[in-house]
């Protein structure tokens, strides 16, 4: 079904631009972390962004995060942990485009005065839910029952998010040529790049015969293009650029962010194949008055390995339908033209959302990794959010001061 | 398993009866505006092209061609677990709005994009009926 007329591009404010600045930045343990809440993984992150920063709890008078589906206010929660009161603090739900988007507030929050310091966070439980027992094995899904659909979809053998997004999968497969031999590159270059990161949840090796080899899940997609179920958490602490000055990191300029749901859904007009980063991308573009060519390395939300190679064709990386091509060509690992996921992303590093991707772009803007983890004179980093009905995205780049 | 589990029924949301009850009668209807003369789906009181509540649920011609579809290889429900490897797809019907269904009466490797499908209906009890599609000669 196709509705209206394609969404016009936006003209974000260009005032915003390098305001901010990410001060610190952190993460829990990641993987399978039992007995430990998503809470208490979200705190332990905080933690660990504000050691990071040199800064104490009593610092910080914002908190923007995200909380499971089930929760209920879930910042005041975090505050409560962290002992703070908070002059500006609220939960987001816009699925894996709120961390992003907290991000995008606690600038202008802070550029208009209602917070000086504002930490951004998220954590989630999802490999203690996923295996809690034999049913929540087989079900893997993350959300309670009571949120999730009730026609149109169970009574047909249609479940979760892997289905979703191969829906996706095929229809570019289709159009555009693009095979798994596409998705495996992916796969393989994350997997590469989680082996020089010791905090990665995946620690072997991943050969192009393993991903064939692997099990279908819901074809197109088997096991390697499916992200990991993990127990994870990371948090950023923003403030302004000048306050940044003074502290104990080099700061990492906010230079722009977007963000575009595509809500007339994921099954109308062509969403499932161009998706909502193209208008999300093209506002934090145009916010830092800087396009696809000036990024160095880009952190894209990668749920499934088909997700990641659509947003490289909306951001402009390439053409729509050249991205099995422009990955082929080895571009996405360290070393390649446009080195991305380089902590392993949500594929072999961790899932948390997309929160661990901003936390590895502020990581790779500072330069301070061993040489092979470190996106050669990276000046510039463009993180991607995804996530929700399919249909919400957000787009945050960084860069050095 | 042990036991045989049933497959889940739709439980439809109110603004979604209509629909089941015609699908039970085997007719496959939308609702259409009556103001903008437009089709859509999901079933919702207000029109998504011009916001009307005049509407109507309509019957349709039951064909269409295949959007996209994916092959369901992992069993996420014990009562789908006889049915693995199955296809879901998303069926793009001649008046437009795309549809989630089952496709029948084809092996999942002959499945393909724009493949001619018609409608037919799986009575799964007395007072249920699903629509599910098959091939078209």
């Amino acid at each position: 079904m196709n509705l209206a007329a394609p969404t016009p591009l936006i003209h974000p404010s260009r005032e915003l631009r390098d305001t901010c600045a990410v001060v610190g930045a952190g993460t829990s343990r990641l993987g399978r972390v039992p007995g430990v809440s998503s809470l208490d993984l979200l705190v332990e992150a905080i933690r660990n962004a504000l050691d990071d920063a040199g800064l104490k709890a009593s610092d910080v008078d914002g908190v923007l995060c995200r909380g499971p589906d089930e929760s209920y206010s879930h910042h005041q929660l975090v505050a409560e942990r962290l002992g703070i009161n908070a002059s500006f603090s609220t939960t987001l739900t816009n699925g894996g485009a709120s961390q992003i988007m907290s991000v995008a507030l606690a600038v202008m929050a802070i550029r208009f005065g209602l917070a000086k310091t504002i930490v951004c966070g998220f954590g989630r439980d999802t490999w203690s839910r996923t295996h809690a027992n034999e049913e929540a094995r087989v079900r893997n899904e993350t959300r309670p029952a009571s949120l999730l659909p009730r026609e149109f979809g169970p009574e047909y053998g249609y479940f979760g998010a892997t289905a979703a997004h191969g829906l996706g999968a095929t229809r570019h497969m289709h159009l555009y040529g693009t095979t798994r031999d596409h998705f495996a590159e992916i796969a393989l270059a994350f997997r590469e790049h989680a082996l020089r990161n010791p905090a990665a949840q995946m620690k072997k090796p991943l050969t192009f015969e393993d991903y064939h080899a692997a099990r279908l899940i819901v074809a197109p997609f088997g096991m390697f293009d499916c992200s990991l179920r993990s127990d994870a958490a990371g948090a950023v602490i923003v403030t302004s650029a000048d306050r940044a000055k003074d502290l104990k990191q080099p700061p990492v300029l906010i230079k722009g962010f977007g963000t575009h749901n595509n809500t007339r859904g994921w099954f109308n007009n062509d969403n499932m194949v161009v998706t909502a980063a193209r208008q999300s991308g093209e506002a934090a573009y145009r916010m830092a008055g800087l396009g696809p060519a000036d990024v160095d390395t880009a952190q894209i939300y990668d749920c499934f390995t088909y997700m990641v190679l659509t947003q490289l064709e909306d951001y402009g990386f390439c053409k729509k339908g050249e991205g099995g091509p422009f990955v082929a060509s080895g571009a996405l690992r360290l070393g390649g033209a446009l080195p991305c996921n380089t902590s392993g992303g949500q594929l072999s590093e961790s899932h948390a959302e997309g929160m661990l991707q901003i936390v590895e772009g502020v990581r790779q803007m500072r330069r301070t990794y061993p040489a092979e983890r470190q996106v050669k004179n990276a000046e510039i980093a463009l993180v991607s959010g995804h996530g929700g009905n399919q249909v919400c995205h957000s787009t945050l780049i960084l860069g050095r001061a | 398993m042990t036991e045989t589990r049933p497959k889940p029924k739709p439980r439809p949301a109110p603004e979604s009866l209509p629909y089941w009850e015609a699908a039970r009668e085997h007719r496959l209807t939308l609702p259409r505006c009556k103001s903008c003369q437009n089709f859509w789906f999901p079933p919702s009181r207000t029109c998504p092209h011009c916001l009307s509540a005049d509407l109507a649920f309509e019957n349709v011609s039951g064909r269409g061609k295949i959007y996209s579809f994916v092959t369901f290889h992992r069993v996420y429900h014990p009562a789908f677990e006889a049915e693995v490897p199955y296809v879901v797809a998303l069926v793009e019907l001649e008046e437009g709005p795309r549809l989630l269904t089952n496709i029948l009466g084809v092996s999942h490797e002959e499945v393909h994009c724009e493949m001619a499908v018609e409608v037919v209906f799986d009575d799964v009890d007395e007072t249920t009926s699903i629509p599910k599609f098959r091939p078209r000669l």
